[in-house]
Order: C-alpha cells, then sequence, then structure tokens
C-alpha cells in the first residue's frame, strides 16, 4: 500500500524537549522531524528513555514542547489542544484505566461519554469491538476481576470508541501473553486498514513493527536515526578482512559520506574480521570500501545485502535491544 | 444542543455515575461514611448531655451531618482526583475534549449522593435518639444547606487543580487541611460563642465556618430571646453565595492556568513503568 499521496495527518517538525529536574537538564527530544500520513501505521521503535513516550505525550497535547512544531490534522498541538483532542486517543500498555469496582462495560461506557458519544452508539461500538477482541464474555465484570490481559483488551477498546483519526499507543501490547498480544495486533491492522485511522505506535518491540507498521522510525536520545518503510530497505555493504581491524581504526568509517552505521564482528576461527555497514546508496558502499583500502586494511570480500531491522537498528544504536533493555533502570 | 454543551453534560453525568457506583461499589466505604461522623456526634452528644447542655446536642448531629460532606471534599475529590493521576486515569481526561470542570463537578455530585444517604441517617438515628431542641426554619435552612455545599465543593474544585502541577505535596495540604478547618468551623460546637472575634472572623474565609454559622441559627435559634437572629443568617447566606461564586470562578481559572503549567513541566502523567 502506497501512502505517498494521501494527506499527512502528524507532522512534527525540529521537535525539542527538554527535561529540568535536580540533576541538570535532560535532553528528552533533540530535533525530531516525522510526517505520518492518513491510513498508515508508524512504528516508533527505540530503547527505553529514547523519547518516544515523550514525543507521544507531546502529540496528545499532554506536554509542551520546548520548541519546534507538532501538528495534528492540521492543528498545532501546543496552540490549539483543544482542536486535537476531539481527534485522537491514546492507549498505553501501562495505563490501568478503568474504575474497579464499575464493569468493563460501564467503564467504556463512562470514556464515550467523554467525547459526547449517545449511549447507543457507545454501546454498539463496545459490542463490536469487544467482540472483535474476544472481550464480550467478560464486558459485564467488575474491572478489578480482569487479568491484564483483558484489561489491554478494555483500554484498546477505550482508545477506538471516539471513533479517532489519529490513534497514539505507547507500547500496547508489553507483558502480554502471545495470543493477547496477536488479538490486539490483529485488531489495529484491521482499523488502520479499514477505517483509513493513523496509528502512530511506539515500540521497543520489533516483532510487533514487522507484523503491522507500514513505516519505522528509529528513534534514540531524542533523535530518529532512522525513518523509512518496515524493513527500513536500508541496504547494507558487508565487508571482510584480514587481519581483523581494531576499533579505533574502524572509527572514522562513520564519518563517509551517505554511512548510516556500521557494526563489526570477528570469525575468530577464520581469523577474519567483518563489517557490516548500512548505507544509503552504492556510492556511499563504494565510499565505504575505498576507505578500507585506503587505510589499509587488507579486504578479502565485500557483497551487499538486505540489512534486517535489528540489524539496522544495532548499526544506528550500536547496541542490540536485549542488551540495551538489560542495562535500563526500569 | 451545542457539542460542547452536550460534552460536557455527557462528562458530569458520567462521573456522577462512576463515583456514585464506586461509592456503594464497596459496602466498607458505606459504613464508613456513616460510622465515623455518628461516633464522634454520638460521643459529643452524651457529653453536652451529662453537662446538662442539651442544645449542644444538635451542633453535635449537625456538625456530623456537615462533616460527612467535608471529608468528602476531600477525600471524594481531591484525593480522588490524585488517585486517577496515579492510575492514568487523568491523561484520559486532559487528552479527551471534556472539560477538567466537568470531570470536578460530576465528582462533586457523585460524592454528595455518595455521602447523602449517611448524613441523613446520622441527622435522623440523632434526631430520634436525642431529640435536640430546635427550632428550624426550614427554607433557610435549605437555601444555607444548598449555598454551603455548593461553595465547599467549589473549594474542593480548587483544592483539586492542585494535582495538575503537584502530587504528593498537594495531598499533603489537603491532609493538613481537615482537622484546622473542622475545629475553626465550629463543626460539633457553636463558633460564635466559643471563639474570640479575631478566630471568627479568620473563620468566616472557610465556607464550612460560615454555612456552619448560619445552620446552627436556622435550626437552634442562638439568640437569647429565643429566636433566630436573621440579619446573621442573611449575612452568612450573602457570604455563601459570593464564596461559591468566587470559588468556582477561582477554580476554573486555576484548572486552566494549573493544566497549562502542567503542560509545560510535564507534570500532568505519571510515568506508570
Amino acid at each position: 500500500m502506497s501512502f505517498r499521496d494521501a494527506k499527512p495527518t502528524v507532522e512534527v517538525e525540529d521537535l525539542h524537549r527538554e527535561f529540568k529536574g535536580k540533576e541538570g537538564t535532560v535532553l528528552a527530544l533533540d530535533g525530531v522531524d516525522l510526517k505520518v500520513r492518513e491510513g498508515e501505521v508508524f512504528g516508533v521503535l527505540g530503547p527505553n528513555g529514547a523519547g518516544k513516550t515523550t514525543m507521544i505525550r507531546i502529540l496528545s497535547t499532554l506536554l509542551l514542547p520546548s520548541s519546534g512544531s507538532a501538528r495534528v490534522m492540521g492543528w498545532d498541538v501546543a496552540k490549539r489542544p483543544e482542536k486535537v483532542r476531539p481527534l485522537i486517543s491514546t492507549a498505553s500498555g501501562a495505563e490501568r484505566a478503568g474504575y474497579d469496582y464499575i464493569t468493563a462495560r460501564g467503564n467504556l461506557w463512562f470514556f464515550s461519554q467523554l467525547y459526547g458519544l449517545s449511549s447507543k452508539l457507545a454501546h454498539e461500538r463496545i459490542n463490536e469491538f469487544s467482540e472483535m477482541l474476544g472481550l464480550t464474555d467478560y464486558l459485564d465484570r467488575k474491572f478489578y476481576t480482569l487479568s491484564t490481559g483483558y484489561r489491554q483488551r478494555v483500554t484498546v477498546v477505550r482508545a477506538f470508541i471516539n471513533d479517532p483519526k489519529v490513534v497514539f499507543l505507547d507500547e500496547p501490547t508489553i507483558g502480554l501473553d502471545v495470543m493477547t498480544a496477536l488479538k490486539i495486533r490483529e485488531f489495529l491492522l484491521k482499523q488502520a486498514k479499514e477505517s483509513g485511522r493513523t496509528i502512530l505506535l511506539a515500540t521497543h518491540n520489533m516483532a510487533e513493527v514487522d507484523a503491522i507498521c507500514n513505516r519505522v522510525g528509529i528513534i534514540d536520545k531524542g533523535k530518529i536515526l532512522a525513518c523509512d518503510k518496515r524493513s527500513l530497505g536500508a541496504p547494507a555493504l558487508v565487508m571482510e578482512m584480514t587481519p581483523p581491524p581494531d576499533s579505533a581504526s574502524l572509527e572514522p568509517l562513520s564519518k563517509v559520506d551517505g554511512v548510516k552505521g556500521f557494526t563489526s564482528s570477528i570469525d575468530e576461527e577464520r581469523g577474519v574480521g567483518r563489517v557490516q555497514v548500512v548505507v544509503d546508496s552504492d556510492e556511499s558502499a563504494q565510499g565505504a570500501i575505498d576507505f578500507a583500502r585506503k587505510s589499509g586494511m587488507n579486504l578479502i570480500s565485500n557483497w551487499r545485502q538486505q540489512t534486517t531491522l535489528e540489524e539496522v537498528f544495532v548499526a544506528l544504536v550500536g547496541r542490540g535491544f536485549r542488551e540495551r533493555e538489560h542495562e535500563s533502570p526500569s | 444542543m451545542n457539542p460542547r454543551a452536550s460534552i460536557w453534560l455527557k462528562t458530569v453525568y458520567a462521573r456522577t455515575w462512576v463515583r456514585t457506583k464506586s461509592i456503594y461499589g464497596e459496602p466498607l466505604w458505606v459504613a464508613v461514611n456513616v460510622g465515623f461522623p455518628f461516633f464522634t456526634s454520638l460521643a459529643l452528644s452524651l457529653l453536652y448531655s451529662s453537662a446538662g447542655l442539651k442544645s449542644g446536642i444538635g451542633f453535635a448531629f449537625l456538625g456530623g451531618v456537615m462533616v460527612s460532606f467535608w471529608g468528602n471534599v476531600l477525600w471524594s475529590m481531591a484525593s480522588q482526583f490524585n488517585w486517577d493521576k496515579q492510575q492514568g486515569l487523568f491523561e484520559l481526561y486532559i487528552t479527551s475534549p471534556a472539560p477538567i470542570s466537568a470531570i470536578l463537578i460530576g465528582m462533586s455530585l457523585g460524592g454528595i449522593l455518595g455521602t447523602a444517604p449517611s448524613a441523613i441517617t446520622l441527622a435522623i438515628v440523632g434526631w430520634i435518639l436525642f431529640a435536640p431542641p430546635a427550632n428550624p426554619l426550614w427554607p433557610l435552612v435549605a437555601v444555607t444547606f444548598g449555598l454551603t455545599l455548593a461553595s465547599l465543593y467549589a473549594m474542593g474544585m480548587a483544592l483539586s487543580s492542585l494535582y495538575l502541577v503537584y502530587g504528593r505535596e498537594a495531598d499533603s495540604v489537603n491532609e493538613a487541611l481537615h482537622e484546622p478547618v473542622s475545629f475553626l468551623s465550629g463543626v460539633y460546637f457553636p463558633a460564635s460563642l466559643a471563639f474570640p472575634a479575631v478566630l471568627q472572623a479568620i473563620a468566616l474565609v472557610i465556607p464550612l465556618a460560615v454555612g456552619m454559622d448560619a445552620l446552627q441559627r436556622t435550626l437552634f435559634s442562638l439568640n437569647s430571646t429565643g429566636v433566630a437572629d436573621l440579619t446573621l443568617v442573611y449575612r452568612d447566606i450573602l457570604l455563601l453565595a459570593i464564596m461559591g461564586i468566587t470559588l468556582l470562578f477561582a477554580a476554573s481559572k486555576a484548572l486552566k492556568i494549573l493544566e497549562e503549567k502542567g503542560r509545560r513541566a510535564g507534570t500532568i502523567a505519571v510515568r506508570l513503568r
């Protein structure tokens, strides 16, 4: 599906956000540019603390940017939040969004009223979406009796009950079992395809991005490092050299024109160093080869390949997700 | 109907429904709501009775009734609002087109509906057990009671707005206000007789104090001739009306200003993971 001709629903330009605290200033967003079009499911992929939630909070009018601009359906989120709010909804995998002593149905009806829906329409949508998510049998149970998975299904129904044009989802399947996560992903995909909604999905789950996103942006330390099709369409150059180069001698490779990032490894058995370089064109690949030769590296072979999302992420961010997640204090 | 008015009304109704349903969803809360003020009123009534101050019994039970509502302002509004924030519900209010004032008014109405049965029970039981000497001027009682509740809940709305920017600090302010306000308002005794003029003047900034004074006068005819001093009652009613309007206006302004401040400082949402 091509979205190039669709009108943009989310437009972010040079967005910055700082948080001032006792321990100094933290730059959560550092010049983010982004354009998401109608009907797209756009994944914002990044490790914890990358700036995903901050961006979603700005776009959903919860937070003001320090500078730059963000528009949803043409409305500036900082200046005209009252115009943006009826058009959007948000859902987070961490929220408990519900009153314990009210049934799931009652909770959903309550949220529908915040958007002025008639009770009849609200109940029709509750029934329809609950059926799609396998929630029907649990609708009349009190919220506190529901398992995490069913609460999350309630959250997802809630996010779509007002027929939003743009939905911001922050890790919507975090901590869920495989079946529940699949059910929710199917639902999201159907919503985007059939209703033409724009979904902006912040996640660190690559499988989720692969499953439902049309495009993905990799974010780290408040910057969008790459933004393209689901696979990122990133061509890679793989170079093998012997002896393996040390990391200091490889460092200038990142300065070569068109090189987005690289990773290196050593094949101990063969005594060969392997460098995978994410490039933006064939010319950049040639530039990387020239660099290796000029630096005195003994290049024994090189070839092109299409990178996986994970390889792109590792090349751009420098480390793998698991490593990152392991390091994260939360 | 105008879409904004429709959302406002629907939000008020829905939040009232949720609040009422939640209060009655847990029988223990209902029991506590009735129990706490009842036992305090009972103890004070027995004390007044044994001291031969029959007229004091009425104050004790009226105090119990009003303390139920005052406690509700703090616990069911400000603290409930804080709970909403901690649960992540707050973000959903802000990102919806529903005005926060409608959420708060719904919470107030729900709180009133949730507290009214316990307050009525307390009043009936007190009347049956102790039959306090009373000379009620019912129309004035109704007006005073209504205005007192309106002012109290407007004050609750203003206090709740603090949660847009502050968390525990606002909660501590609420806690700290509870007892001094109850004391200064003279909920269980006639402040107009017990307090020096300076303290009475200070207490006049608290809607509960003004309301208690007017209710005591209209229910129990405080002056020496046994006839209610209507001049003072009318003064109190006027004060309550001014307070109600001022507090509502202040709450509405505070909500807007503090929401903007919260958006700037990033304090509206709580990071849940």
